[in-house]
């Protein structure tokens, strides 16, 4: 592999903090926060996929596409969900939503 | 013997059950007669015993408690004292069961009252033929608990159930001391058959015996209302008259006379002995002064009773166990007597118990005066009647000790056979003398100064504030005029049971040979019978320059306004004030101070803080919980921070 770990890790960590930044910033928008989460996924795959070239290892890749599978899912829940919020409240504001309040 | 002695135990015992458990289904006649009827199938038991009867025997029935050493069983020893006693009790009970019948006639209650008047008959013959003290225990426990149910019978009146608490709490209190001693006595002998136990005093010596008798001495002090217990016998009487019969005369109140003849083998050291004796003396004098201020009838007849017992006490404490149950004898009979002749007056009058308001029933009740008649000679120990005989009997074996002491004892009880002799025809005069018109005292006063549950008043047959005139008077039924007369025959002839020796020895006391014979020449014993006799009929001398003929008049106008002494006796020397104010109140201080500082103050007040803190903590807590998702997010993301942080620490540790 010419690329090696270290690299591929830091790049990982560095997608993920910002992934991580989008969430935590962006709280006007409920989407923005879902790309966040998305940035934070990618990240994950990168590390999983960097694993498997080092080691010559099949099932990082294999997580990696069943990752894809889970977010495309979860992706398509979130958004119907957001649809519903908005139409509820007519916002994206996350901070709106705060009924389960203690 | 055997059956006999089980017949004795068990017929009361099933006629209360079988009263209890079903006596509501029967009818009333049914039941009336399964109460009366095995009292008196009890009593032929207990004459066939008495003809059967050779010598003192021991029966055990079965096992009862029984672990390690500790062996208590069901059994009954019959002696003469324990025979004696049986008999009285069985046949006055009996009596007392009839005159129920008549006097509880329009009482709706009268299941649960004719159950416990059986029950209370069966703890009464088994505290008297048990064997072991537990069993006598047992019996003496029974007996408290009938009376505090029977005094306080009308119960859905405050004074009439306080009156019964007040009888149990009272009692309690010498109950524990008698409690204690029986253990004791297990830790020292090993055994609790009081046969047993009566030859074995020699073995321990005599601090730790006389301690044992001031036990026993407090246990009979509660049960037979002996000074300083004696507060909760006048308050007894908030009852139904049969049963302060019952109480008075046959059973419970003599227990502790019983418990003390019985032990005296073992507790009879000369310091007992005294304590015992000047215990019945005080107690003596004390009721008999009570007794001559009080206006209530009922509670008039209670400090009688209180005196007599004090008598019997003296009697046992002077070693005279058979004069003391002499006495007990003869008192059951003519106590009886009076009260069931109180109860026909107290039904006459529409349930008027203050004796200042009657008057005149000497002719619209002959059939009662003249047995009350012959049971106040009795109580008066006027010449040639049972009382005289048994209270000279008592007070001839004081005087035979000799020394300051029992002399002194034997002055006292003499002034108190003059004071009961006044105070006896005091009560005569008022009730039965004068005319039958109607005389209310220009001032009514309370009946009691105390406010405690005195007087009765029948929950169902509430009595109509009806002016005591004489054409007012209810007809008494005949049933319980007719229980008077054997009763007066037996209080009348009573002495013929224990004649002093000039006139031919006493049956009794050859019967009971627990006594040597009198160590008095017959001329002294002739002399003190003179004495007791001219005390007793100059008492009824003094109560007739008091009350006879028109100073009865007199007396009642005086009535409205007291003097001192007059108050003082008549709330029997305000003893249950001091009792309010020594033990009482502090008590009641004690308690306020448990339940306003320590409950509310510190326990209650303890959670409530402890509540508030949690549920303030929770609310903190629960305002952390914003509902938005962003704050959760960043503490999560801080909560990862740490995390790491801590992972690259560790790492570089």
């Amino acid at each position: 592999m010419i690329v090696p770990l270290v690299h591929v890790l830091v790049l990982a960590v560095i997608l993920f903090v910002l992934g991580l930044a989008c969430v935590l910033v962006w709280r006007t928008n409920v989407i923005m926060m879902l790309i966040g989460i998305e940035i934070m996924l990618n990240a994950v795959m990168l590390a999983f996929v960097g694993g498997a070239g080092v080691w010559h290892e099949a099932s990082g890749q294999v997580f990696a596409l069943m990752l894809m599978a889970l977010t495309s899912a979860e992706v398509s829940l979130a958004l119907a969900l957001v649809v519903y919020l908005h139409r509820r409240k007519n916002t994206v504001n996350a901070d709106e939503f705060s009924e389960m309040k203690g | 013997m055997r059956l006999y002695l089980a017949l004795i135990l068990l017929l009361p015992l099933f006629g209360g059950t079988i009263n209890l458990l079903v006596g509501r289904k029967l009818p009333r006649r049914v039941v009336e007669a399964l109460a009366c009827g095995v009292i008196w199938g009890s009593f032929a038991a207990s004459v066939t015993a008495l003809a059967a009867f050779r010598s003192p025997v021991k029966v055990e029935f079965a096992s009862w408690l029984s672990d390690f050493d500790f062996r208590a069983p069901i059994s009954l020893f019959l002696d003469p004292l324990s025979l004696s006693l049986i008999l009285m009790i069985t046949f006055v009970c009996g009596l007392i069961h009839l005159y129920s019948v008549a006097y509880m006639a329009e009482e709706a209650g009268y299941v649960r009252y004719f159950a416990l008047l059986n029950l209370f008959v069966f703890a009464m013959l088994t505290l008297v033929l048990a064997e072991n003290l537990p069993l006598l225990y047992l019996g003496w426990e029974g007996v408290g608990f009938c009376s505090y149910a029977l005094i306080g019978f009308w119960y859905t009146e405050k004074k009439n159930a306080d009156a019964g608490r007040k009888a149990f709490i009272v009692t309690r209190i010498g109950d524990t001391a008698f409690g204690i001693a029986i253990v004791w006595l297990f830790q020292l002998f090993s055994t609790e058959s009081i046969v047993e136990l009566n030859g074995m005093g020699f073995l321990m010596p005599a601090g730790v015996l006389t301690a044992l008798g001031m036990l026993f001495l407090v246990g009979a002090m509660g049960k037979s209302a002996q000074v300083p217990l004696m507060v909760w016998l006048p308050d007894a009487m908030a009852g139904p008259t049969p049963v302060s019969a019952l109480i008075h005369a046959a059973t419970m109140v003599t227990a502790g006379v019983y418990l003390l003849a019985r032990m005296l083998p073992l507790i009879g050291t000369p310091v007992v002995l005294a304590a015992i004796a000047a215990t019945g003396a005080l107690t003596a004098f004390f009721a008999a002064t009570c007794a001559l201020a009080q206006r209530d009838l009922k509670r008039l007849l209670a400090y009688s009773t209180i005196s007599q017992i004090g008598y019997m006490i003296l009697g046992v404490g002077a070693g005279a166990v058979s004069a003391a149950t002499f006495h007990l004898l003869t008192h059951a009979f003519f106590k009886a007597l009076l009260f069931l002749g109180a109860g026909c007056v107290i039904t006459a009058l529409h349930h008027e118990q203050d004796i200042f308001k009657m008057g005149g029933l000497r002719k619209s009740l002959p059939r009662t005066f003249w047995p009350l008649l012959a049971g106040a000679l009795c109580l008066a120990g006027i010449p040639l009647t049972g009382g005289f005989f048994s209270k000279d009997a008592v007070l001839g074996t004081v005087w035979e000790h000799g020394g300051a002491f029992y002399g002194g004892l034997y002055a006292l009880g003499l002034v108190t056979a003059f004071l009961t002799s006044v105070y006896t025809f005091r009560m005569m005069y008022l009730v039965f003398g004068g005319e039958d018109s109607n005389h209310p005292p220009p001032h009514p006063l309370p009946l009691t100064g105390g406010g405690e549950g005195e007087g009765e008043h029948a929950g169902t047959t509430p009595a109509p504030p009806l002016p005591v005139q004489g054409g007012g008077r209810k007809a008494v039924p005949r049933l319980m005029e007719y229980i008077l007369f054997p009763l007066a025959l037996l209080a009348l002839c009573g002495g013929l049971l224990d004649l002093p020796s000039y006139l031919g020895g006493g049956l009794l006391d050859r019967f009971m040979t627990l006594k040597a014979a009198h160590a008095e020449g017959t001329a002294a014993e002739m002399l003190l019978q003179g004495l007791a006799g001219a005390v007793s009929l100059a008492g009824l001398a003094v109560a007739h320059w008091r009350y006879g003929g028109e100073r009865r008049q007199a007396r009642l106008a005086e009535a409205g306004t007291p003097s001192v002494l007059t108050r003082f006796l008549l709330h029997g020397w305000y003893v249950d004030d001091l009792y309010r104010l020594l033990f009482v109140r502090p008590f009641e201080r004690l308690a306020g101070f448990f339940w306003q500082r320590v409950d509310v103050g510190i326990i209650d007040a303890g959670l409530d803080r402890l509540a508030a803190l949690l549920g303030l903590s929770g609310e903190r807590l629960g305002s952390w919980t914003t509902g938005r998702v962003s704050v959760y997010l960043l503490s999560f993301a801080a909560g990862l921070a740490l995390v790491l942080v801590y992972m690259v620490w560790l790492l570089a540790g």
